[in-house]
């Protein structure tokens, strides 16, 4: 289904078209890969709503992504009992290994990597989210053979 | 009713209102910053704070509503820290550049810090930044000034309805912006700099160009640009105007206004202003004096008078002038030269469309109040996109939606794209078939009342396209859709547009939407370009009628209006343009006075109008600039501009407005005055010393105006009808064309080229408007996306165009408002508009223009 037809298709699920606009724009993201000035086109135009709103909405979430985004996202926590478990450790080594620095994205376009506040797995620190992969009790080597089967 | 007591002072309400409100009602002021009168109210930024008897914490008096008994105190010591808190933490960020601030002198912050203080902040850390914008050539967006009340948010998306602007981001990053990030694209109304209390939304137009405590007078004038008379007001150092400003509350704007008004007053100053008088001298425009111009005139015009007769002279009059210009106009017309040839450009749509009308309802049909749309529960509009026509009473419409009625469009929707309940989208020949249809529908769930026998017995004999005709034109379901929505309206408004005439079969077509309208029970309006076009029909700018709307058939009002003048008045009906014209290219029409208008621009097949014009022995031209028309004259008279003369117009409600001089130098002279002038080189009695002299003599001889003083006209109380009765009967006769026949197919492949009515522009007086030229500076051919793609077209990409008259070269603009099949280009530009590439004939009914040849075709530059 194209995407403004599947924003339609939510739309219809909600009172007003302003309700659908949170899940709109997750599929705007998957689609688009990150929240463009045309993902928002997209939505306004699917859902009505004028861009600008849609805009303001989307930039007030921190969970959106408003610069283009690889392929892939890491999001790797830090917190304090990943941080304990070595989870620094597992930066610099991103970093040796893709050149991915927190915030950025691999030349490729293969990886982003997003320093993640408390991902609620402290029991089995550290931990990280690929993309909506939840992977956990992580090490300097495991890490990469998880990272290796995302291409 | 319910008791409340605010600083002791014991209030009576009797209804409940916020707590702002009730203080405000004891004349008690209560600090805001996001609080603005007639937005919906936020509570933000946390200065109205009040205590309130047994409620344990401060609250905010904008969005608390007031109870029985409620005891509130507006400054105490605690309010007060609490303001004084609320201040020091805006100014964390806020950057104190007040010496270069252009809002500095009437900044709200500033004003609020000096009462309440911080006189220092506590916070060392370093203040967010964040560069200012200069993407866009009208606003200048500085965001670190920004305090982020949203008043500007809410002005753009609650009133005007544009939805250009929103907050991006959270917390201390979050910043005003257009959707772009950058250029505004918006319909740049500028209230959103209306609303802003401190620097951050300003003009760029006017940056670093004023202080606010350099404005020595301010003059409360009417907008010289459309039919709606917004009031405004001009601020004024010496002799230039710093801005032109909106007050809240005053005039049917209540506040608002659009680019034009708020931005292009500016062709005022412009350069090319005439400023004195000029005659053709050997094939050459030469400066002469005014003294000797007068005398030019006068001897020709005795001249030909006596050669020729009275009937050989015509005049032009305009709807950017005053009243008391076109007044004078056809006065001098009638009683100097003795003719009744006087006409003007609302000939083309906008006054036989209001006779019609009247002819179907009885007099003053058209006269209702603007500010009434909103209170309407529905719309219907037809005939042009009424937020670029008449903008301000486009935000009524939109208003009439957020208010949940109900707005059906026929034709494209443009402004009002997210204020439609129905848009009946179909190419502009197959509106009659749509109005027909819609009727037909409508005519069976409406019954028909009696009140109107005439109309009855048409809207009886009128042909209903079957469902196979209708299938051609759109949808049955579209047609049933909006039928229902029409049936459902209780007091609704019709809006009609100029484009419902300018087509073949325009009587039909204004008769099915009066018919709708009658069986609906609506009021109806007729959008108006220029601000006065009703006034000067008023003033008898027309060559079958008399001051007041007194036809000048019937020998009793020429009768009366000679005894109260002591003048005779001409017999014979006069020429209409167009008669004007078709008789000066004959060699019949000797002379023409044109006042303020250039015909040469503003009317089809530019080459009979110029050869009409060319075969005068006499054409006067009396304008503020050089024109395509003016630069053919034997004589051009320097005008002042409507922003250097006293007088008044009547908008399309039919509302008399004050104009008032805000300028006291005028490069020109008032048209009043010229003409008064040249009446009695030509040896009439008049005197006219000045324009009140003029209102005095319109007051006594046109009895829709009896009695009327400026005073009664600068109170706002000139309404329709103005001291008593209408003055005619309730219905007349009028003839309906094809009545029993459907319109003839046009070919559906074709283009047609279609007259753009640019928010931004207005005829050509705009061009000299530098504000309105850095939004729009060129010509653009509006096309379709869906027509692009027929022709292999893309934005930007450069065409021919060509008709059976003209080819012209000129840049491609996708847009959705325009219809598949339609190519439309506006009339503002001198090197590439509509006008040439058409030409005209005149409705058999109606007498309003008909374009036709409009047939083009569009190929690629490669």
């Amino acid at each position: 289904m194209a995407l403004v037809d599947e924003i339609r298709e939510i739309g219809r699920k909600y009172p007003d078209r302003r309700g659908a606009l949170l899940p709109s724009l997750y599929l705007a993201q998957k689609e688009y890969g990150w929240l463009s000035q045309e993902a928002y086109e997209t939505v306004s135009e699917a859902l009505n709503l004028p861009p600008a709103t849609v805009k303001g909405v989307a930039t007030f979430y921190a969970m959106y992504r408003k610069k283009p985004m690889g392929r892939h996202l890491i999001q790797l926590c830090t917190n304090v009992a990943c941080m304990v478990m070595g989870a620094e450790r597992l930066v610099d080594l991103l970093k040796e290994r893709y050149g991915l620095e927190p915030g950025g994205t691999t030349e490729d376009g293969r990886f982003s990597l997003v320093i993640m506040e408390c991902i609620g797995a402290c029991d089995r620190a550290p931990a990280m989210l690929v993309d909506t992969d939840f992977h956990s009790d992580l090490n300097e080597t495991n890490i990469f053979e998880i990272l290796e089967k995302y291409k | 009713m319910l008791k409340v007591t605010i600083n002791g002072i014991e209030i009576e309400l009797e209804k409940p209102v916020t707590v702002l409100e009730a203080a405000k009602q004891a004349g008690i002021k209560i600090p805001t910053l996001c609080h603005f009168d007639g937005l919906p109210p936020f509570g933000g930024c946390r200065l109205c704070l009040v205590e309130v008897e047994k409620l344990p914490k401060l609250q905010t008096a904008c969005t608390l509503m007031t109870t029985d008994g409620m005891v509130v105190r507006t400054e105490t010591a605690q309010i007060k820290a609490a303001r004084r808190a609320m201040l020091e933490f805006l100014l964390i960020n806020h950057p104190l550049d007040c010496p270069y601030c252009d809002k500095a002198g009437e900044c709200e912050l500033q004003d609020l810090v000096a009462i309440y203080g911080p006189e220092a902040g506590r916070f060392a850390e370093g203040k967010r930044t964040h560069p200012e914008s200069f993407d866009d050539p009208i606003i200048v967006r500085n965001m670190e000034r920004c305090v982020l009340c949203t008043r500007c948010v809410r002005m753009c998306d609650e009133l005007q309805g544009a939805f250009a602007i929103t907050v991006t981001g959270r917390g201390s990053h979050s910043f005003v912006e257009p959707f772009t990030g950058g250029k505004y694209n918006c319909e740049y109304c500028g209230n959103c700099l209306t609303v802003c209390p401190v620097g951050a939304i300003m003009s760029r137009l006017h940056r670093h160009s004023y202080r606010p405590w350099y404005v020595e007078r301010e003059v409360q004038t009417t907008c010289g640009f459309c039919g709606v008379g917004c009031t405004m007001i001009l601020q004024m150092r010496e002799e230039h105007i710093i801005r032109s400003i909106p007050r809240m509350g005053l005039g049917l704007n209540k506040g608002l206004l659009c680019v034009r008004g708020r931005f292009g007053y500016d062709f005022v100053e412009s350069t090319e202003r005439l400023s004195t008088p000029l005659i053709n001298k050997n094939g050459q425009l030469q400066p002469v004096s005014w003294p000797e111009a007068y005398e030019y005139i006068a001897n020709r015009l005795k001249e030909i008078k006596e050669k020729h007769g009275a009937d050989a002279i015509g005049a032009i009059a305009s709807g950017r002038c005053t009243n008391e210009d076109n007044y004078m106009l056809q006065r001098f017309m009638r009683f100097v030269i003795g003719t009744n040839n006087i006409d003007s450009l609302a000939r083309l749509s906008y006054a036989p469309t209001v006779s019609y009308l009247e002819s179907i309802f009885g007099q003053g049909i058209t006269a209702n109040l603007i500010p009434g749309i909103a209170n309407s529960d529905g719309a219907l509009v037809v005939g042009g996109d009424p937020t670029t026509i008449n903008p301000i009473l486009g935000l009524q419409i939109r208003a009439i939606r957020k208010n949940a009625g109900k707005v059906v469009v026929i034709g494209p929707p443009g402004g009002l794209k997210r204020f439609v309940t129905n848009a009946l989208i179909t190419d502009p020949y197959s509106e009659e078939m749509v109005l027909a249809a819609v009727l037909g529908r409508l005519s069976e769930e409406k019954e028909l009342r009696g009140e109107l026998p005439r109309l009855e017995e048409k809207i009886r004999a009128v042909k209903i396209p079957s469902q196979d005709e209708l299938s051609d034109a759109i949808e049955v379901d579209e047609i049933n859709a909006a039928v229902d929505t029409l049936k459902g309206m209780e007091n609704p408004v019709v809006i009609i547009g100029p484009e419902i005439a300018m087509q073949k079969r325009s009587s039909k077509r204004l008769f099915l939407i009066a018919a709708i309208a009658y069986l609906i029970n609506a009021r109806l309006f007729v959008l108006s370009e220029r601000p006065n076009l009703q006034g000067l029909m008023d003033m008898g700018c027309e060559p079958h009628m008399l001051p007041g709307g007194r036809p000048l058939e019937f020998e009793m009002f020429r009768h009366k209006m000679e005894e109260s003048l002591g003048k005779k008045v001409p017999e014979s009906k006069g020429m209409n343009l167009f008669e004007m014209l078709d008789a000066a290219q004959d060699g019949q029409l000797k002379a023409l006075y044109v006042m303020g208008e250039n015909l040469i621009q503003s009317l089809p097949n530019r080459e009979k109008v110029e050869s009409a014009l060319k075969s005068l022995e006499l054409l006067i031209v009396q304008d503020i600039y050089l024109t395509e028309t003016s630069r053919l004259a034997d004589v051009v008279l320097p005008a002042s501009s409507w922003s250097e003369k006293d007088g008044t117009f009547t908008n399309l409600e039919r509302r008399l407005q004050s104009v008032r001089a805000a300028r006291t130098v005028s490069p020109g002279r008032a048209d009043w005055q010229i003409i008064a002038d040249i009446s009695s080189q030509m040896g009439d009695s008049g005197k006219f010393s000045s324009v009140e002299s003029v209102w005095e003599e319109i007051i006594h001889i046109s009895p829709l105006h009896a009695g009327l003083s400026y005073e009664d006209i600068a109170k706002g109380n000139a309404l329709w009808p103005y001291h008593g009765e209408p003055l005619r009967g309730v219905e007349g006769e009028f003839d309906v064309e094809g009545i029993d026949s459907l319109p003839e197919k046009r070919d559906k492949e074709a283009f047609y080229i279609q007259l753009q009515r640019p928010l931004y522009h207005s005829g050509s007086t705009s061009r000299h408007s530098r504000a309105l030229l850095s939004i729009m500076g060129e010509p653009l051919v509006m096309i379709n996306p869906s027509s692009a793609e027929r022709l292999s077209l893309k934005d930007g990409d450069k065409v021919v165009v060509s008709s059976d008259i003209h080819r012209a070269e000129a840049k491609i603009k996708l847009s959705e408002d325009v219809r598949a099949g339609e190519v439309a280009l506006c009339n503002t530009f001198s090197g590439l508009n509509f006008m040439q590439f058409v030409d005209y004939e005149v409705s058999p009914v109606l007498g309003c223009i008909v374009i036709t040849k409009n047939n083009v075709n569009i190929e690629k530059v490669t």
